[in-house]
């Protein structure tokens, strides 16, 4: 488990960002100064009912004293952004995670080309400040339906000035993945917007062997296959030999729950990385999107993972 | 003092079952209690008192709180069962650290790190930072906390975890001086404060 301060924070702003989109500040009530982070790092907001939702800081990092982050109230999403619209006016207090970054900006790039779509700008607003402090060689791309939906777009334009290009699919400027990506041929590309948007550059990257290590995205919900079927299996646990059965219909993080393996989690749906376990044998289907590749051999996420037949547990 | 609900069951780590023992039944504490020796004639002082409702969460101040006898300080992680917990027998109830301690980091003294390390009450993660209290020579010794007795335990390890909350490198500065684990064995409620002394 990787420490992550857990602090109340109180909400200094709230303001609309664009058609949908809540802005917020956080302050500490009593620190002048919260704990640092870098860009693409996202916070963990801890709803009251238990959720806990991830939200990148689109600020300044050298602004030591506040977060910013952006929320997009999801009608179809898991009511957290539902909540966070209804109740974070204002001097309301809640609890966030100190930042954790997945997301970052690759020092030794020649290039960055960053590609946004709708609310996914936050994190590349971050990336795009400091490469324009460091004068570094970069390019954005913000995909959006319109001006008016498309969060933070006069602050990202102050960054970014002509390296910012605008496509607002309403006004018929829909994005050529293809071409940007041909354009962008060598350079290091970070990717965050819908799913429609992550997956069709994906597709466009894959088509152009894109090195993996130049591939740069967020996932703030699992990538996950709508026609996976789970099937039911078995955990052993090294230590004791005790034999838990995973029924299809259960994750294998709620029945080491239930058999009194106490384990953090945060998202559940294996983007966060905090119930990471680890395993000795079984042939395990990894489902979550946070493992790197290395990592897989031996870690598993008992939030979405799952295995086929036996799976032993170091535990 | 009112009732409270029984501990939750212990959670279990990694490396097993946790082994929650009571104070006195600690190694470290039986080897000190069949050892004669530590300051006697102090009286200290209760500065601060912090407790977090679950590991990682932020340690807000009290100023009164109420110890419940085997249990711990009512509302903190290891009264509710959420803390974090070493893998060894461990004692938990109530955890103490030395203003001084924190004086020598604030001094960087000695110089083991880049330089002077603030180590605000709220982040050390302690419960109860005391001044004047020779906290390394209480292990299996009574020592009073206004009207509560405590039992040393055995002395707190740093820990990396804290070292990846705080992101400050305080677990070498942190050696040999992050305090000590008690158990409760009378309850009540303790005031910064209040008078600290040996009972035996």
């Amino acid at each position: 488990m990787s420490g992550r301060l857990i602090m109340k924070l109180r909400v200094a702003e709230a303001a609309p960002a664009a058609a949908d989109v809540m802005a917020l500040a956080f302050v500490h009530p009593r620190r002048p100064e919260l704990p640092a982070w870098t860009p693409g790092a996202h916070l963990d907001v801890h709803l009251p009912d238990g959720a806990v939702r991830q939200y990148s800081l689109y600020g300044d990092p050298a602004d030591r004293g506040c977060y910013r982050i952006a929320v997009k109230r999801e009608g179809a999403g898991r009511g957290g952004s539902q909540w966070i619209h209804d109740h974070l006016t204002e001097g309301a207090e809640i609890f966030v995670s100190a930042p954790r970054n997945h997301f970052a900006l690759n020092p030794d790039a020649a290039r960055h080309v960053l590609i946004a779509g709708g609310i996914g700008v936050t994190p590349l607003l971050a990336m795009a400040r400091q490469l324009a402090a460091q004068g570094a060689d970069f390019a954005v791309h913000f995909c959006a339906r319109s001006r008016q939906t498309a969060p933070l777009v006069d602050a990202l334009e102050a960054v970014c000035g002509d390296r910012l290009t605008l496509w607002l699919s309403g006004e018929g400027g829909r994005m050529d993945v293809g071409a940007v990506l041909d354009q962008a041929a060598g350079a290091d590309l970070y990717v965050c917007g819908p799913h429609g948007l992550t997956q069709a550059v994906e597709a466009a990257a894959a088509a152009r062997a894109w090195p993996e290590s130049r591939y740069h995205t967020e996932h703030f919900a699992a990538r996950l296959d709508a026609n996976f079927r789970p099937e039911p299996f078995e955990a052993v646990i090294a230590s004791s030999g005790a034999r838990l059965q995973v029924p299809a219909d259960r994750s294998l993080l709620a029945v080491l729950r239930e058999a009194g393996f106490v384990r953090g989690s945060s998202c559940e749906i294996g983007v966060c990385g905090t119930c990471e376990c680890g395993y000795r044998d079984g042939a395990v289907i990894h489902r979550d999107v946070v493992l790197p590749f290395e990592a897989r051999k031996s870690r598993l996420m008992p939030c979405v993972s799952r295995a086929i037949g036996t799976l032993t547990l170091d535990l | 003092m009112t009732a409270h609900p029984p501990p939750p069951a212990l959670p279990v780590k990694d490396s097993g079952p946790l082994k929650i023992v009571e104070a006195y039944d600690h190694p470290a504490a039986q080897a000190a209690r069949a050892t004669p020796g530590g300051a006697v004639n102090f009286k200290g002082t209760l500065l601060h008192i912090h407790i977090a409702q679950a590991a990682s969460y932020e340690m807000t101040a009290l100023d009164e709180a109420e110890c419940v006898a085997g249990r711990g300080i009512v509302g903190d992680r290891y009264f509710l069962g959420n803390g974090t917990y070493s893998g060894r027998p461990d004692v938990r109830e109530i955890t103490l650290i030395e203003q001084e301690a924190l004086d020598a980091l604030a001094r960087n003294d000695p110089p083991l790190q880049d330089g002077p390390i603030t180590l605000d009450p709220a982040d050390h993660r302690r419960n109860l930072t005391v001044r004047g209290v020779p906290l390394n020579h209480l292990v299996g010794r009574r020592f009073r906390v206004g009207e509560v007795i405590l039992r040393g335990g055995r002395l707190n390890f740093p820990c990396k975890y804290l070292e990846q909350l705080l992101d400050l490198r305080v677990y070498l500065p942190l050696y040999n001086r992050s305090g000590l684990n008690c158990g409760i064995e009378r309850g009540g409620i303790i005031r910064p404060g209040d008078e600290i002394e040996l009972v035996d």
